[in-house]
């Protein structure tokens, strides 16, 4: 469903979404396409899912368009994505051919949609070759970059960098993720929508039904890890922490994640998982479909603590959507979890199993400490971390380009 | 006669300077002899617009890095007490900013050092500065006018001001002063809030309690005048 931005105004306030319209005062009827990988599953779909209904809501002309890959391409562009963030990939002459080969079909496809837009946003690795191929751009084109890529393979890198080097800017979650590039970055930190299934508030009667239909103990404390299937996000580590955490409290743990459609080695990933869980019927090991925005929301409602593990992260938008419920979140010192949990005031970071368990176990044992933690977890995720933010700073940068005079301050 | 007041607003979008993360102080040191003055004053003042934790004990990201990637209590504490706000320009602040470093230098027997993945990243920010279309015709309107305002209000009226006008004064004391009649009272109020201490939902808090308890205490012969 899509919001207006008004919808916003008791989330936010009316200065923050005046603000909005303000800026964006200027930028009327600018033609602004998205393009990514993926329609759904994702940190990167769910962000375009509200972003382009709002850019339009301020009368920007905004589009999105999603790139078509067959399965040895999304094997390809995985692979690409496991060496930016530092994972070793084997990527043949032909495997990059056939990532040149895809990009042009999609490009064939859109290709006056990318002509004529003022502003072309290309989000990850996937579709970074179509500004190659846009020879008759008349746009600004940004690449953004939503993962971690501040120690990447060094021949992956160095393979897509002709590509990225020739875009007008670049956007990456955290300083610490941009590569030395010839044109401006800018650091731009996801958000998340809390007016959409995902973050909405749910009943009572809502959590239940959710409770019961995974036959979660309403009597002992649940521990609840949302995310891909992916070797960075840790979850065998999780049930290693959960393991430690049983010899002295009757947790359950639920290991909850959907499947992504440029994403073909969860399958993998989810079988190893399975098999570290065993037959223990207090570890709840979902692979749920991608629309299944309310149940991954009351099943973070429900968690005591949410985990988020991550032994690389992007950003970790599941930990924001953690912290906007009230819930303190033990994760991974890494990424974007740094930038989202501050030991003691919203969570815990660590970075073992045992570092897992010992925080879970504190928390669990000063309850009062949890609710503190709650509140200022929402209330930081409030100021920080809401779309609107988010739309702010991508207004801002377009305002920026536009005017082109690389100054500190811009007066409009 | 008086000059409305406008309110504007900004905001702010953080970039990479340039400059080589510093992994330990001596580079820290390096990078900030010669740093754009834009980098200097972004992690001096401009870091209450960044999407961030606030420390409330810390007011500068140096101060910040040096207690939670350095370790080093000491240097933090001294560069915490840095009002970047006192002084009448960058380069001024600059320099007792190095002064700090140089000391604790010249104090530590190993240079301290940042773990991998916490280097200090040097930023900087574009601020674009729009019309709210709102405007304040009169002193007493201020206490109505400040709830409405955004951080980024807040912040330009207040913070960035002192870097725009003369003498480190912010836009409500530069209006307040040119305005018909004698409003010391509200201009003492104003100045009296320690911005560096604050964030800014607190300044705008100040300035609203401010403004709302003085409202009342113009000199009754002016304002019959009016």
């Amino acid at each position: 469903m899509n919001h207006s931005l008004d919808d916003y105004i008791p989330v936010v306030g009316a200065p923050v979404i005046g603000q909005l319209r303000n800026l964006s005062e200027k930028l009327k009827g600018l033609r602004v396409l998205h393009v990514n990988s993926t329609a759904e599953g994702g940190g990167v779909a769910e962000i375009l899912n509200w972003m382009v209904p709002l850019m339009r809501d301020l009368g920007l002309d905004a589009s999105w368009r999603v790139i078509m890959g067959t399965a040895p391409f999304f094997s390809t562009t995985k692979a690409i994505h496991n060496g930016l963030q530092g994972r070793g990939a084997n990527l043949t002459q032909k495997d990059w051919e056939n990532y040149i080969e895809v990009n042009a079909q999609n490009y064939a496809e859109m290709k006056n949609d990318l002509e004529i837009a003022d502003f072309v946003v290309i989000h990850d690795p996937q579709p970074a070759p179509l500004l190659d191929m846009c020879a008759g751009r008349k746009g600004k084109w940004i690449w953004r970059a939503h993962i971690d890529i501040s120690h990447p393979v060094r021949a992956v890198w160095k393979s897509l960098r002709p590509y990225v080097e020739k875009y007008d800017a670049s956007i990456f979650s955290m300083g610490p993720f941009a590569q030395l590039l010839p044109h401006p970055q800018f650091v731009i930190a996801p958000s998340i929508d809390p007016l959409s299934d995902k973050n909405i508030d749910l009943d009572e009667a809502e959590l239940e039904k959710v409770r019961n239909l995974f036959g979660l103990d309403p009597g002992r404390p649940l521990l609840v890890q949302i995310s891909r299937f992916d070797r960075f996000k840790d979850p065998v580590g999780v049930i290693q922490a959960y393991h430690l955490l049983r010899k002295v409290l009757p947790v359950q743990l639920v290991l909850a994640g959907g499947g992504a459609t440029d994403d073909p080695e969860g399958k993998e990933i989810l079988d190893e998982v399975k098999e570290a869980a065993g037959d223990d019927p207090d570890i709840h090991v979902l692979l749920l479909p991608p629309n299944s925005h309310r149940t991954v929301n009351a099943l973070q409602r429900l968690a005591d603590i949410i985990i988020q593990k991550s032994t690389r992260e992007g950003f970790g938008l599941t930990v924001t959507e953690g912290l906007w419920k009230g819930k303190p979140v033990v994760g991974g010192d890494v990424g974007g979890i740094q930038l989202q949990v501050y030991n003691h005031h919203t969570g815990y970071l660590v970075n073992t199993p045992e570092g897992a368990a010992h925080r879970i176990r504190f928390l669990l044992h000063h309850r009062e400490t949890m609710i503190d933690m709650g509140k200022t977890a929402r209330e930081f995720v409030r100021a920080n971390f809401l779309l609107t933010r988010n739309l702010r700073e991508y207004l801002t940068l377009f305002t920026w380009i536009m005017r082109a005079e690389g100054k500190h301050t811009i007066v409009i | 006669m008086m000059d409305v007041f406008e309110i504007k607003d900004c905001a702010l979008l953080t970039r990479m300077s340039g400059i080589p993360p510093a992994m330990n102080l001596r580079e820290l040191r390096d990078r900030i002899v010669s740093c754009h003055p834009d980098v200097l004053y972004h992690h001096f003042c401009e870091t209450v617009l960044v999407p961030s934790f606030d420390y409330p004990d810390y007011r500068n990201d140096f101060a910040v890095w040096a207690r939670w990637r350095l370790g080093d209590q000491v240097l933090s504490e001294r560069l915490g007490m840095i009002d970047p706000y006192l002084y009448t320009s960058v380069e001024e602040l600059r320099s007792a900013t190095l002064e700090i470093i140089e000391e604790r230098l010249s104090e530590v027997t190993m240079i301290p050092w940042a773990r991998p993945g916490q280097a200090f990243y040097f930023m900087q920010a574009v601020t674009v500065v729009f019309d709210t279309g709102q405007r304040i015709r009169h002193p007493d309107e201020l206490s109505a006018a400040i709830p409405r305002m955004t951080k980024g209000s807040i912040y330009f009226h207040v913070l960035e001001a002192r870097r725009r006008l003369p003498g480190g004064m912010d836009d409500f004391t530069g209006w307040l002063k040119g305005c018909e009649g004698n409003w010391e009272h509200y201009i003492r109020a104003v100045q009296a809030i320690d911005v560096t201490f604050h964030t800014l939902p607190e300044i705008r808090q100040e300035l609203i309690e401010a403004f709302a308890s003085k409202r009342n205490l113009a000199p009754k012969a002016k304002r019959r005048k009016r």
